[in-house]
């Protein structure tokens, strides 16, 4: 019942306080609608300085967006702009292939030109398997 | 996000009240509209992307620390620093009657004469005196709790404090103030 009593006793003490705390803000604010125009033009001169940097801000975070679309390739240009930015990294891998295709060629060649040479040569090939001839070879020429 | 207007109309709804409580923490008027001014221009430039809701207590808290800066930098600068510590309070003030000063602030404030609203004014310039007087962290608390129309949570969020402290510097800033003012001849 005590306990009770106490509870009513300090929720009525809390209520009147914030009555009293309300009351006052109240008299603040009405006491805050009265600056002087000085006051009140200096602070909108810095409200609006403060609303210009917000806009510069927000203008530099859309452009950075924008300029790291472009450079993904995700934003919204021309498709022959597209199609221009993927032509050099075209013409280098077809510029590889002609390339290893040329090599290929080339070797093959040179294959087919020994294989002509040994062919079309009186020695038979076998003569070159016999280690005496390869001995004879690697000799220098006697006078 | 909020929009540039609803930036706008915000700013405009707290700058007044908040050149106020800079003038009552630094006692200077043109050094508060330098730290409402530096305040503003801090919300805009890094907090302008969150959603309104999130404003109220990201502008409070940074009028906070700009107002703490400006008192570190008077400290650099060898000035005369206000003291900024906790205040006790002599904490008897359990029998006084709020109720007996809060009629005064309501009751002739209704409807005014012409010597009523000198009387009003010289009321409203009191009462600015008292706060102004109280200690910083209760009024604080105080002004961010039934001015700012903060809960106690974001209160203490915003001072730094528990939940239980921003309480008992709100009652005692009452009791203070119900006193003070009851001193002074306000009351019914």
């Amino acid at each position: 019942m005590k306990l009770d009593d106490r509870t009513y006793r300090d929720a009525a003490r809390a209520a009147s306080e914030a009555r009293f705390a309300r009351a006052v803000a109240a008299c603040l604010s009405e006491s805050a609608d009265r600056l002087a125009p000085d006051v009140a033009e200096r602070l909108r001169f810095g409200r609006e300085k403060a609303l210009e940097l917000a806009r510069h801000s927000r203008g530099e975070a859309v452009g950075v967006t924008a300029s790291g679309a472009a450079i993904a390739g995700l934003g919204k240009s021309p498709w022959w702009l597209r199609f221009a930015s993927v032509l050099p990294l075209v013409a280098l891998v077809a510029g590889l292939v002609m390339i290893q295709n040329w090599q290929t060629r080339t070797q093959i060649s040179v294959a087919a030109e020994i294989d002509e040479a040994l062919l079309g040569d009186d020695l038979p090939i076998n003569a070159y398997r016999d280690p005496g001839f390869a001995e004879f070879l690697k000799a220098p020429p006697s006078e | 996000m909020a929009t540039e207007k609803e930036l706008s109309d915000f700013l405009k709804s707290v700058e007044k009240r908040a050149w106020k409580r800079a003038v009552y923490a630094v006692r200077d008027e043109d050094a508060a509209l330098d730290i409402v001014q530096d305040t503003m221009i801090r919300l805009a430039e890094k907090y302008a992307d969150r959603p309104p809701a999130e404003l109220p207590l990201l502008f409070q808290r940074i009028l906070s620390n700009a107002t703490m800066d400006w008192f570190r930098r008077q400290k650099v600068k060898n000035q005369v620093v206000r003291n900024f510590s906790e205040y006790e309070g002599s904490g008897d003030d359990s029998e006084f009657d709020i109720l007996e000063t809060l009629e005064a602030l309501g009751g002739p404030l209704q409807s005014e004469s012409a010597a009523e609203s000198v009387s009003r004014a010289q009321i409203l310039q009191t009462i600015e005196a008292e706060v102004a007087l109280l200690p910083a962290r209760q009024r604080e608390a105080f002004l961010l709790r039934y001015w700012e129309e903060l809960d106690v949570a974001e209160t203490a969020a915003s001072m730094g404090c528990s939940e239980g402290s921003v309480k008992t510097h709100c009652s005692r800033a009452v009791h203070a103030l119900a006193k003070a003012l009851k001193a002074k001849g306000i009351t019914s």
